[in-house]
């Protein structure tokens, strides 16, 4: 099979995968409905089953989306930036750092809103950016920085922040469950609001990516040699590593932290279409908020409570992720 | 008229320079190779003249325009360049590869034109890369990949080739067969090369002028009759070799004198 037919095979079957997702999201909730109910609905407009299929399960099925596809988007910006498979947002920091704000604003009980934020949420947000933006400052060298530092680096700052993090969760042990939605994160609290404020920075980020999707194929056989083709490399990468860290630190900022979508999705996705970087940003974000949506879905349904949704995209992440690494030998 | 000048260049990385001072110039269709031990300033000669390194002091004029105030797009159109051979770590097929040598040709978002085809089809054919098409570089032998690499190259329509030690890590046959492409580019297409070698056996056969560097500096310079010789190897290499002539071609050809190595 060329490349191309497995492109075509992927998009309808991941589009339909993905439509079915909404439906079932928007029919699976604590109060029961049936198929009849939303066609009811969507010929009548009643207003009680409006608040539930539009506002409460819909903008969840929205929001779970739009972060899925955001965090698989950046892993798949992160992979191209390291030359990595293995990257993620995790390994420049922003993870970490935006734990530790949220964590940081949970014991300290720091609740103010803006911006369509939480309070913790506006922290994560502002301290995964920050870390991301120290990494890269300490990273720089004269003559330009090296990938290979920004990488250790990242490592080295997502520890401490991580040290710090638990460091905050002993201290106050009594916002310990709050934390807990920071740390593992969850849709349970979506609002149309949250998915109104990371819709466009998500499509600017999107367009961004795709734009310059050639320029990260260069960058994929070295710097030097993407300079000697025409790439503007020390601008690209800027743009590129902005561009991941705000993906990454949107997520946190309405969901907390989900483990693994950015790494596994992207990584699969590779397998599936090849490496070219235009088809792999869009097909990555329609796989990563497909993933999500599903996650979210086991996560509403397979207890009685809610599960945090960190839980089950590693449960089922990482099993899949050994899996394809077996496979490929 | 040349068609690269270096004039007093100095460049090298972090730690500071590496190539000290040099001034060379290079003729169109010239097969020029450059010389010396590791660490002399081959491949830092090599980036620096195509702007590839933030630290450089001096001037380098391609076609009588200022290479370090060019863009990157616009270098490309002029000078090609081929990398030292690394691992591939995403799995492109070789066309994807070649391809990439249009991206200054290309808009960001358009798809290969006709003449991205033509000039993809006509590099895969001069390197003989043609079957191999939908190959993935780690599918390919060392020798298959460094002519795709040069295919990539020529599809940039650049008159000028720069090579960093494009026999490094081949088999013997590969050597031969990678210089008997670059040969037959410089012969048959005019293309201009320039390229860093460390076999000196390799570069007297193939090029035209060899230029040798000894700590960042030019030691000595000319064509391979002139500059292979036994004095000069001694004083660049600091190793004890005897010189002989090829009985086919007449080219100097180095052959070692065991046992005789001197600091």
């Amino acid at each position: 099979m060329s490349r191309k037919t497995g492109r075509r095979l992927f998009w309808v079957v991941c589009l339909a995968v993905c439509l079915a997702g909404f439906l079932l999201s928007v029919l699976t909730g604590p109060v029961k409905t049936t198929p009849g109910d939303l066609l009811r609905f969507i010929q009548s407009h009643d207003r009680v089953q409006a608040a539930i299929f539009i506002d409460l399960r819909l903008s969840r099925a929205v929001l779970a989306f739009l972060v899925g596809a955001a965090l698989a988007l950046s892993g798949a910006i992160l992979q191209g930036y390291f030359r990595n498979p293995m990257a993620d947002p995790f390994v420049v920091g922003v993870s970490s750092g935006a734990s530790l704000g949220a964590v940081i604003a949970t014991s300290l009980g720091f609740e103010a809103a803006a911006f369509g934020f939480s309070g913790p949420g506006l922290l994560a947000f502002i301290s995964g950016l920050g870390i991301v933006s120290l990494v890269y400052v300490l990273s720089l060298r004269r003559g330009g920085f090296k990938v290979e530092t920004i990488l250790l680096t990242g490592i080295a700052a997502g520890a401490l922040a991580s040290a710090l993090t638990s460091f905050f969760l002993f201290m106050r042990s009594d916002s310990y469950d709050q934390a807990v939605f920071w740390l593992l994160g969850s849709f349970q609290l979506a609002e149309w609001r949250q998915a109104a404020t990371i819709a466009p920075w998500f499509v600017l980020c999107f367009v961004a990516a795709i734009w310059l999707a050639k320029d990260m194929d260069l960058l994929a056989l070295g710097d030097e040699a993407a300079q000697a083709l025409g790439c503007p490399v020390r601008r690209v990468r800027k743009a590129f590593l902005v561009m991941s860290a705000l993906l990454a630190a949107l997520s946190v900022a309405v969901s907390g932290v989900i483990g693994f979508v950015g790494l596994v999705v992207p990584h699969w996705v590779r397998i599936l279409i090849g490496p070219g970087h235009r088809a792999l940003f869009a097909s990555s974000a329609l796989a990563g908020g497909t993933f999500l949506l599903y996650c979210d879905l086991l996560a509403r349904n397979l207890l009685a409570g809610e599960l945090p949704i960190g839980v089950i995209t590693a449960a089922v992440g990482a099993p899949f992720f050994l899996y394809l690494l077996h496979k490929k030998r | 008229m040349a068609i690269l000048e270096v004039h007093d260049l100095s460049a090298g990385y972090d730690g500071g320079f590496v190539v000290r001072d040099v001034s060379l110039t290079v003729e169109p269709g010239e097969f020029v190779a450059i010389l010396g031990r590791n660490g002399s300033g081959k491949s830092t000669l090599i980036k620096a003249v195509q702007n590839l390194l933030a630290n450089v002091r001096g001037r380098v004029v391609y076609d009588s325009e200022d290479v370090f105030r060019m863009s990157p797009r616009r270098l490309a159109a002029k000078i090609a360049y081929v990398p030292q051979l690394a691992e591939p770590i995403f799995e492109y097929s070789v066309e994807e590869i070649v391809l990439m040598g249009r991206f200054a040709k290309q808009g960001r978002l358009e798809k290969a034109s006709a003449a991205d085809v033509a000039a993809v089809d006509e590099a895969m054919r001069l390197t003989d890369v043609g079957s191999l098409r939908t190959k993935r570089l780690s599918q390919l032998s060392g020798g298959e990949r460094q002519r795709a690499f040069i295919a990539r190259a020529l599809a940039q329509d650049a008159s000028i080739l720069l090579l960093d030690e494009p026999s490094l890590h081949l088999d013997i046959s590969y050597q031969v067969e990678v210089y008997g492409i670059l040969k037959g580019l410089q012969k048959d297409r005019g293309k201009t090369i320039v390229a860093a070698e460390h076999n000196i056996t390799l570069a007297a056969a193939y090029a035209e002028r060899l230029i040798f560097l000894k700590d960042g500096a030019i030691a000595a310079e000319g064509s391979p009759g002139e500059t292979v010789s036994a004095a000069n190897i001694r004083a660049i290499f600091g190793a004890e070799v005897d010189i002989r002539e090829n009985l086919r071609t007449g080219l100097p050809e180095i052959s070692l004198a065991a046992g005789e190595r001197r600091e």
